[in-house]
């Protein structure tokens, strides 16, 4: 059920833009430029209106918060591969939890290139939960 | 689609028993039976990527892996997570492992997206 990601064309280079169901030529690009590169700066706003949007004034409950996780993650996702982003592969992943006053900590730890890849996460409070937003995005080569 | 890979024993594709292992044994290492403390949750979030991840290179495959953590002390209060991927299924995977001791959670995840 998981999407797979379409081989696309950087109109920037001097290949021709091939039209859909024909055969689609190298770009030879290995790297991101500018201007398509994951910026942390331009997918935060997303993630965060997200959150903002379907949890302001929600209240944990055991068995809606399940669904809603799910919804989250798609919504974030769906909304990233919007926003452009060409030739990169997304991990979005949601935590809710109930706040209780219990202690939370977590962390994450990536093994990838750095100069093409980047994450971008955010955090909602309110009274009952809390919510941890991360979204990787991997570029594929 | 994704189920033929459990029998390919290419190089290529993310082999979900292996790192559910490795995860399993970096928990255990790093925590154990300790008893949870706000004052080395830090630290053992830390260690227990730091060997994951460790372990993940060992295996020499050609994949990007993004591991995450997440500790949390038994409070009663309830916890979901979810994740969703825009990626190659055929080659890419993940193993997310749900393990607990009698104070705190530990929730792991590994993502490994083909290069």
């Amino acid at each position: 059920m998981q999407d797979e990601p379409v081989a696309t064309e950087q109109p920037q280079q001097q290949q021709q833009q091939q039209k859909e169901g024909e055969e689609v030529a190298n770009t030879y690009v290995i790297r991101p430029n500018f201007e398509s590169k994951f910026r942390p700066l331009l997918a935060k706003p997303v993630i965060h209106e997200v959150l903002v949007e379907r949890l302001t004034d929600k209240a944990y409950d055991k068995e809606a918060t399940s669904g809603l996780c799910k919804e989250l993650t798609d919504e974030i996702k769906a909304r990233l591969r919007a926003n452009g982003f060409e030739r990169y592969k997304f991990v979005v992943q949601v935590a809710i939890g109930e706040q209780r006053g219990q202690g939370v900590k977590m962390a994450c730890r990536c093994l990838w290139d750095s100069d093409s890849d980047n994450y971008v996460q955010d955090i909602f409070m309110n009274d009952s939960l809390f919510c941890v937003a991360v979204a990787f995005g991997v570029f594929h080569y | 689609a994704g189920m033929d890979n459990l029998e390919a024993t290419d190089e290529s594709s993310f082999s979900v028993d292996e790192v559910s292992n490795i995860i399993k044994e970096s928990v255990e290492d790093v925590i154990g039976t300790a008893h949870y403390s706000h004052n080395k949750v830090g630290q053992w979030t830390s260690s227990v990527i730091e060997q994951c991840v460790n372990q993940l290179t060992r295996l020499g495959k050609p994949f990007k892996y993004i591991v995450t953590c997440l500790v949390m002390q038994k409070n009663g209060a309830g916890l979901n997570t979810a994740s969703s991927c825009y990626w190659d299924s055929q080659t890419d995977g993940s193993c997310i492992i749900k393990w607990e001791n009698k104070s705190m959670y530990v929730i792991v995840s590994v993502f490994g997206l083909a290069v």
